[in-house]
């Protein structure tokens, strides 16, 4: 019959499309799951790319005192007292149109452009100077070609003395109404430092010097205002770095360096003082408070440079900063200390980074000659040490481990520090592990092993349905009802336990005076249902003598009581909170699984051990329970990796304060619920965004590991079971 | 002595003490589903008005708790006193000692309003446009019967504003957009047609809008002077009333009646309030889509891989791994699949969709942003291992001897497994996507990242083509009593509603658990075998 064969042709033409389709599907599918661990650790891997810089090219032009670079990297300034401000586009080294509306040429001195493209001038009058650079760009134009440099001229003002030398300078912005700004400067004359504060306007009166009375054995190389223009910063040729109060003269606080002092600068928010010596040293100073006291303190130091450091100047974006000598540059990250950029040079010079941190300009001074590189580092203030270790950070008195990603200002300094997160992790699984542990086991052990064949029917599914609850309403139940009670009953809830584990130990021997007919009939194996009246007499007992406890033996209140007795303070949701309510979660895991385990045990095993004369419990106790406990094991470590991963009952029972403390009485913050917190604002790609990812790679590794393990100790026992 | 040590080895208070943990977990769950019910289903129970006397004056309000003396403090009853926007607060705590006689006045009031909560006080007057109309009693009886025709009247301005006001919106914001296309292709007479449409569109709107307002003038012609407790005044449109409750003066008939309506407008009306009141339907309709989209991912997804594990994969130690590893995966946290979601579907995958086909609305994206598809997505990889175990075990329960007649009759292999064990492992199938929905249905974590909000301006069905919006943000059951307990301003005010939203969760992922776990049990009765 030809149709048949026809038929049966298409019929395997079929099959072997089918089985193609669905083993393609199949392993596809597979794959697809399996490839989001590699999915998560790929967004995750550029943290801990190295920076790779390149060299941009080289072009030649006038030799200039002062130097300047635009975020885009393709416009220069460059700064001389005779040739004045001049703009140049990279890298073809034409002129950008700049008007010379500053003063006269020559000047009589400038300062080298600042990070945010400020500068002091004298003018050949005498005169003081503020510029700084801006550029009138056509709307929406990209290309520096098209950009005309126009510096803001502020000041002419008339100067008492023209110094030798303007050491520093700080625009104090906002100090009165319409945003005054005004000048603090530093400077060298031939009698000493000194220092004023003038306002930028033309009509003021002529500027006059205060001369800073200080010690006399010191001898200053170096001095920059702090950030609020109250203190000066003295770096000094016998190698001691001194807060200076400017008014008076007087040492605030000092530190030795170690080597004579050659520049100061500041990294971005101006908190932390950058120190170069003239060996090469650098590190990083903060003036602290430890112990009511402020002090300077060394907390960031970095790998030495050859000869003396030249200057500094720090990125507007985040904590790095360039220093450089006569022969080599280098970009160093303040937080990690981490070393980003390093090149030679063939002499001394103006260098400059631009505002993002990813170009880097140099222009030396003897040949003119100005070379570019450019730094690709998106993630600079992530280092393992970091995320593992403890961290200096600004403010801090000592390194800490933090976690705080995102602060109100832009200088604000990111702590990525996940061990507070592993930690709190950690806690809560302990509590809910401690609270669930014993509850689950020895429930599956007697429901396995004593409760009629009926209860058991009855307890297995209403466990069933506890493993069913959402997260969400146990998080919301544990949060909202279960927090506020326990704060209000934390004596009762504490009392609890003790007093049902007394009276059904109470229980028991009265139980066994009892007739064995009428035990039979009503209580072997139901001793749950009997317990169900206990434990509402426990209640009772508890809710009368709490208060009495409370008054008596706390002296009124039990917050007041643990604050004093144990020095620990209570929160209102706290670990013992997340613990219950996590337990709650996990008790039915870890029952399902240890009740399978120990209902599996092979008949054979209790039967002998009864006809040996053992008892029930005995039996349960030194057979069952050592046969199944490789069952009991892969139970909890299952319990275990739900309790790590947990994340809407830990966020909405504690109150994720990334606090590392064992108390149970305080909340904690897990990697689960700060993923949750803080993933919808974390900007695409950037740090935080792929710390976060980092964090689900070690949930994801964690729990696979666990749940693996479990596996495959449950194999080992399935197969020992049979072999019995 | 020694025989109570015989008697402590023997073990019989160690029974009793496991016994007794066992009790304390069964205790555990049964008075928190019972705490939940109680509190649930009771809230919109019409509660009885008390009217007392304190020192500061009269306070009339619903009894909603009472605390104990403890400590320093006194005992103390808590009031929900309302009219927020008079007092600045819900609830009041009273000392137990400065209470007089309570009383039940009848004529005491409990007004639903629009806003600011319910008012608790009496009604003064009705008046029309300013001019009184009728005090007392009568004024109630007025109102009463003016409210139903008045609620018709603002849900008629509510189904205009958020049908034909957000359909014509919604046409405008499509032409502007390929405006913006035609612009950059530079077609003149294509641009002037779009033009003229924009212009017939916004004239159909403004018309639409002087209609809306000349209704919601009418709506506020009507007002009733209300008057609290303590004599305090509000003058109140009808229009924005929901209801008005004689609390003390209802039989038990009318307050069942009650109960239903709010019920009804709980499951079947929109939240009010920024969710503390109203209904949440749109969080059930949220949920029910995004379980559906989602079963209708797993299912294929989960019954492949099986089919492949099981049938066609050549048994050996990488299969075992890999039946290992997607077994494990359901042990993966939530959260962890969520961050997946948000990376790999709404930025990966949907960023770059945006980019093909939406490129005119960028840098507002599409689907590149959270939305019910990503979100369904997620939690179908999240719950496939489930369809995948279940879908195994019900391929490896089929009788042998059945696959087995099938082939010896010449079927090949695919004409065995789609007409003989697939038909017969479907029961097995179906518990897992049981199971997978309950799972799903439950989830919160993973949907918070990939496109759950607290607030949907629309729903991802709606009337306007393509029907069905894949790229629409939803809102969810789960996430609903997050934000309502947690992120409001009120939450106070606003836990019985999160007990009636947990309510009602717990009740569609225990009944679907029960019932599949049912069917699993069934099936494992039938056909023998052991669990472990």
């Amino acid at each position: 019959m030809p149709s048949t064969t026809s038929h049966q042709a298409r019929a395997k033409h079929v099959d072997k499309f089918m089985a193609f389709t669905i083993s393609g599907g199949g392993l596809l599918i597979i794959g697809a799951v399996l490839a989001m661990l590699l999915f998560i650790l790929k967004e995750a891997i550029p943290l801990f790319l190295p920076p790779q810089s390149k060299s941009m090219g080289m072009l030649q032009a006038t030799r200039a005192g002062g130097a300047w670079v635009d975020e885009s990297g393709k416009a220069i300034v460059l700064m001389s007292p005779t040739g004045g401000l001049k703009a140049l586009r990279f890298p073809e080294g034409t002129p950008l149109p700049a008007p010379a509306d500053g003063p006269a040429l020559p000047w009589r001195s400038a300062t080298a452009l600042n990070a945010r493209g400020e500068s002091l001038v004298v003018g050949a009058d005498g005169h003081l100077f503020l510029t700084r650079l801006t550029w009138s760009k056509p709307a929406g134009e990209n290309d520096p070609a098209q950009w005309t440099l126009e510096p803001r001229w502020q000041g002419g003002l008339q100067l008492e003395q023209v110094p030798s030398e303007i050491l520093h300078f700080r625009l104090m912005e906002g100090g009165g109404l319409g945003g005054d700004v005004s000048l603090r400067i530093v400077a060298q004359t031939p009698t000493g430092l000194v220092w004023t504060e003038t306002s930028l306007e033309a009509s003021s009166p002529v500027v006059a010097w205060k001369s800073i009375a200080y010690e006399p054995s010191l001898q200053p190389t170096a001095v920059v205002w702090s950030s609020d223009g109250k203190i000066l910063f003295v770096g000094t040729r016998e190698g001691q770095l001194v807060a200076l109060d400017p008014e008076s003269g007087r040492s605030l606080s000092s530190e030795g360096f170690g080597e004579p002092i050659q520049s100061l600068g500041f990294a971005l928010g101006q908190q932390s003082l950058l120190v170069g010596g003239v060996q090469g040293k650098l590190a990083a100073y903060q003036r602290v408070r430890v112990n009511e006291v402020f002090k300077l303190q060394a907390f960031h130091s970095f790998p030495r440079l050859s000869g003396p450091v030249l200057g500094f100047q720090a990125s507007q974006r985040d904590k790095r900063f360039l220093a450089w000598t006569a022969s080599e540059m280098v970009v160093d990250h303040l937080t990690t200390e981490r070393r980003m950029f390093a090149a030679r040079l063939e002499g001394p010079g103006a260098a400059a980074l631009a505002p993002r941190g990813d170009v880097i300009l140099h222009a030396n001074e003897a040949t003119g000659a100005l070379r570019l590189w450019s730094l690709d580092a998106p993630h600079p203030e992530i280092s393992f040490g970091l995320l593992w270790g403890k961290t200096h950070y600004e403010g801090y008195e000592k390194p800490e481990y933090v976690w705080q990603s995102t602060g109100g200002a832009d200088d604000f300094e990111p702590k990525f520090s996940l061990v507070p997160l592993v930690f709190g992790t950690l806690k809560g699984t302990l509590y809910a592990m401690l609270f669930a542990f014993p509850l689950a086991v020895l429930g599956a052990l007697y429901t396995s092993q004593f409760a009629t064949p009926r209860l058991k029917n009855a307890i297995k599914p209403t466990i069933e349905i506890m493993a069913a609850l959402p997260s969400v309403v146990l998080g919301f139940l544990a949060g909202l009802v279960m927090a506020p009670l326990l704060e209000r009953m934390a004596v009762e809830v504490f009392l609890y336990p003790f007093v049902v584990l007394l009276l059904s130990l109470l229980i028991a021997p009265f139980w066994g005076r009892l007739s064995l007919p009428f035990r039979n009939a009503f209580g072997n194996g139901r001793e749950v249902l009997w317990m169900v009246p206990v434990l509402l007499v426990a209640l009772m007992l508890t809710s009368t003598m709490g208060p009495w406890i409370e008054r008596v033996v706390m002296g009124g209140s039990y917050r007041t009581w643990l604050q004093s007795a144990l020095g620990v303070t209570y929160d209102q949701r706290n670990s013992l909170v997340v613990g219950f309510a996590m337990g709650f979660a996990v008790i039915p895991i870890i029952f399902t699984i240890s009740e399978d385990a120990l209902s599996s045990v092979p008949k054979s095993l209790t039967s002998a051990s009864l006809a040996c004369g053992a008892s029930p419990w005995q039996t349960a106790w030194r057979i069952v329970l050592p046969t199944a406990s490789p069952g009991i094991f892969s139970a909890t470590m299952v319990g275990l990796g739900r309790a790590i991963g947990e994340t809407m009952i830990v966020l909405m029972a504690t109150g994720n304060t990334p606090v590392m403390d064992w108390s149970p009485f305080n909340g904690m913050r897990t990697l689960s619920a700060n993923i949750a917190v803080e993933i919808p604002e974390a900007p695409l790609h950037g740090s935080l965004y792929r710390v976060l990812f980092l964090a689900a790679f070690l949930l994801f590794i964690l729990t696979f590991v666990l749940n693996t393990v479990a596996e495959l100790v449950r194999q080992r026992l399935r197969r020992r079971y049979e072999s019995i | 002595m020694s025989r109570l040590t015989e008697r402590f080895r023997q073990g019989g208070v160690f029974v009793w003490f496991s016994g007794t943990l066992l009790a304390f977990c069964l205790a555990m769950i049964l008075s928190l589903v019972g705490y939940i019910v109680a509190k649930g289903m009771g809230y919109f129970w019409p509660s009885p008005l008390v009217q007392v006397q304190t020192t500061e004056g009269p306070v009339l309000g619903e009894i909603t708790g009472h605390e104990p003396a403890r400590r320093e403090e006194t005992e103390k009853i808590q009031f929900r006193v309302g009219n927020r926007d008079i007092y600045g607060q819900d609830f009041r705590w009273i000392p137990t000692a400065e209470l007089g006689q309570p009383q039940y006045p009848k004529d005491a009031l409990l007004i639903e309003r629009l806003e600011y909560g319910p008012f608790i006080g009496r009604i003064a007057s009705l008046s029309r446009e300013g001019q009184q109309f009728a005090t007392g009693p009568a004024a109630l009886a007025e109102a009463l019967q003016r409210l139903p025709e008045a609620n018709r009247q603002r849900h008629h301005i509510q189904s205009i504003e958020k049908g034909e006001v957000g359909d014509l919106n919604r046409r405008i914001e499509k032409l502007r957009l390929s405006r913006r296309k035609v612009e950059a292709s530079g077609d003149a007479a294509a641009q002037q047609a779009l033009e003229a449409q924009v212009a017939a569109l916004q004239t159909t709107y403004d018309q639409l809008q002087t209609s809306l307002e000349t209704a919601r003038a009418e709506a506020k012609a009507w007002t009733l002077n209300l008057q609290t407790a303590d004599g305090k005044v509000k003058e109140w449109p009808l229009g924005s009333v929901v209801r008005v409750i004689p609390a003390n003066d209802l039989t038990g008939l009318g307050k069942l009646g009650i109960y239903l309506s709010r019920l009804w407008e709980f499951v079947a009306d929109d939240p009010r309030e920024s969710n503390t009141e109203g209904g949440i339907f749109p969080a059930i309709f949220g949920t029910v889509m995004m379980v559906l989209v989602m079963s209708i991912l797993v299912v294929p997804l989960g019954v492949i891989t099986a089919l492949y594990l099981r049938e066609y994969a050549k048994q050996g130690w990488l299969v075992r791994a890999v039946r290992v590893a997607v077994n494990n995966l359901a042990g993966v946290p939530s959260i962890v699949f969520g961050v997946f979601g948000l990376g790999f579907f709404v930025y990966g995958l949907g960023g770059s969709i945006d980019k093909l086909f939406f490129a005119e609305s960028l840098p507002t994206p599409t689907y590149g942003t959270g939305g019910i598809l990503w979100a369904s997505l997620t939690l179908a990889l999240l719950t496939v291992p489930v369809v995948v175990v279940a879908t195994e075990e019900a391929l490896g329960a089929v009788a042998r001897s059945q696959r087995e007649a099938s082939l010896a009759m010449g079927a090949t292999k695919w004409q065995t497994l789609w007409n003989v064990v697939l038909p017969s492992a479907t029961p097995g199938i179906l518990t897992g996507l049981i199971l997978a929905i309950a799972r799903g249905a439950g989830e919160v974590a993973p949907l918070m990242l990939t496109g759950v909000v607290k607030l949907a301006p629309s729903m991802p069905l709606d009337g306007t083509f393509p029907f069905f919006h894949l790229d629409r943000k939803f809102m969810h059951l789960g996430f609903h009593i997050y934000d309502v307990g947690f992120q409001s301003p009120n939450s106070e005010a606003a836990k019985p509603m999160v007990f009636m939203a947990a309510l009602l969760l717990l009740l569609v992922v225990v009944l679907l658990n029960l019932f599949a776990l049912n069917l699993r049990r069934k099936l494992r009765e039938r056909l023998g075998g052991s669990t472990f």
